[in-house]
């Protein structure tokens, strides 16, 4: 077990450290976000059952770990609700909502299926389908807007 | 500017190197360095498959020997045809008619002269004092034909030894014929 984790570890290291920043909010959160997930799997790795894949297992890890990270940020303002505040937001991921993020970044910087975001993020396929076209949605209308 | 760009301009690639070991740290596992590891297990696994070996070599019992009953000094041998090791040792039973035996290395005895025909298994062996017997063979239970080895020691033995030269003949033996020069059978044992 050990070995099969540090195989996904070096084999996608790069795509769970972009997500983690993302999700984390700052590149070096994320790293470490990362490297705390495979330890926290390390440690945990005989409650692993089998049930889906290792990767999503770890993946859930990860997209916890990024999320504990982005929360412990001094400046952290983390909300299920789009951060808008009345105010126009300064960038167009601002308008989407924690999971629209996360679901969006786990489909382009991990290249993962509907499937895949559906395990690591323990809901359903449908669901990740649709947030993530009206996540994309609202990206193309704001990088619209802001390019007219 | 299209999502795409917008997503590759919030995080950029990562080409960190990886830090496994940084892992393992906080994760407070210790691992073996792969070479101590590697050597840990081959000595783990040479003590598992020579252990039990050298045991047997140094508790195990010789088995039996040529009966003490035996003229050692007028010993006749069956060998092995492939390895030339031997199969069976026959000698003059002192102060009786009759013989000793040993079949290497599971079995041995003396036994008086009589008629009868006798067949033990396994590995499987007989004797018989018919001096007819020539050839013989064993019938597996699934119908194919070993031939066994057959031999006659005159003088003071005096009888006619057959024995099986694989010893996976008598576990799934049907039968053993016994026959004479003409092929026709002395003696029938199921």
């Amino acid at each position: 077990m050990l070995d099969e984790l540090e195989t996904l570890y070096r084999a996608k290291l790069p795509e769970f450290r972009r997500v983690a920043a993302a999700i984390a909010g700052d590149r070096e959160l994320g790293r470490d976000a990362v490297q705390e997930a495979f330890a926290s799997a390390v440690r945990r790795r005989r409650d692993y059952r089998g049930s889906g894949t290792l990767e999503a297992w770890i993946w859930r890890i990860v997209v916890n770990a990024a999320r504990d990270a982005r929360r412990r940020r001094p400046d952290a303002s983390a909300s299920e609700e789009p951060a808008t505040n009345g105010h126009a937001p300064l960038l167009p991921l601002d308008l989407l909502t924690e999971r629209q993020r996360e679901i969006v970044f786990l489909h382009y910087y991990a290249d993962l299926d509907y499937a895949a975001i559906a395990d690591a993020l323990a809901i359903s396929s449908g669901t990740v389908g649709a947030t993530l076209n009206a996540a994309r949605r609202t990206l193309r209308q704001a990088l619209e807007e802001v390019q007219t | 500017m299209n999502e795409a760009q917008l997503l590759d301009e919030l995080v950029g690639r990562f080409e960190e190197p990886a830090d496994w070991d940084d892992v393992l740290r906080r994760a407070g596992a210790r691992r073996l360095p792969r070479r101590r590891l590697v050597l840990t297990a081959a000595v783990v696994v040479a003590a598992l498959a020579v252990g039990p070996a050298l045991g047997v070599l140094l508790t195990r019992d010789r088995g039996p020997r040529l009966p003490s009953g035996a003229d050692r000094s007028r010993i006749a041998v069956v060998l092995s045809p492939v390895t030339r090791r031997v199969l069976l040792e026959v000698a003059p039973w002192k102060g009786h008619d009759g013989f000793c035996y040993l079949v290497v290395p599971v079995r041995a005895g003396c036994v008086p002269r009589a008629h009868n025909t006798v067949v033990f298994k396994p590995p499987l062996f007989g004797w018989s004092f018919d001096k007819r017997i020539v050839s013989g063979q064993a019938t597996t239970l699934s119908g194919a034909h070993v031939p066994l080895t057959v031999k006659h020691f005159g003088g003071r033995i005096d009888a006619t030894f057959f024995l099986a030269r694989s010893r996976l003949v008598p576990r799934l033996l049907h039968s053993v014929t016994l026959r004479d020069a003409r092929g026709r059978v002395v003696v029938r044992l199921r």
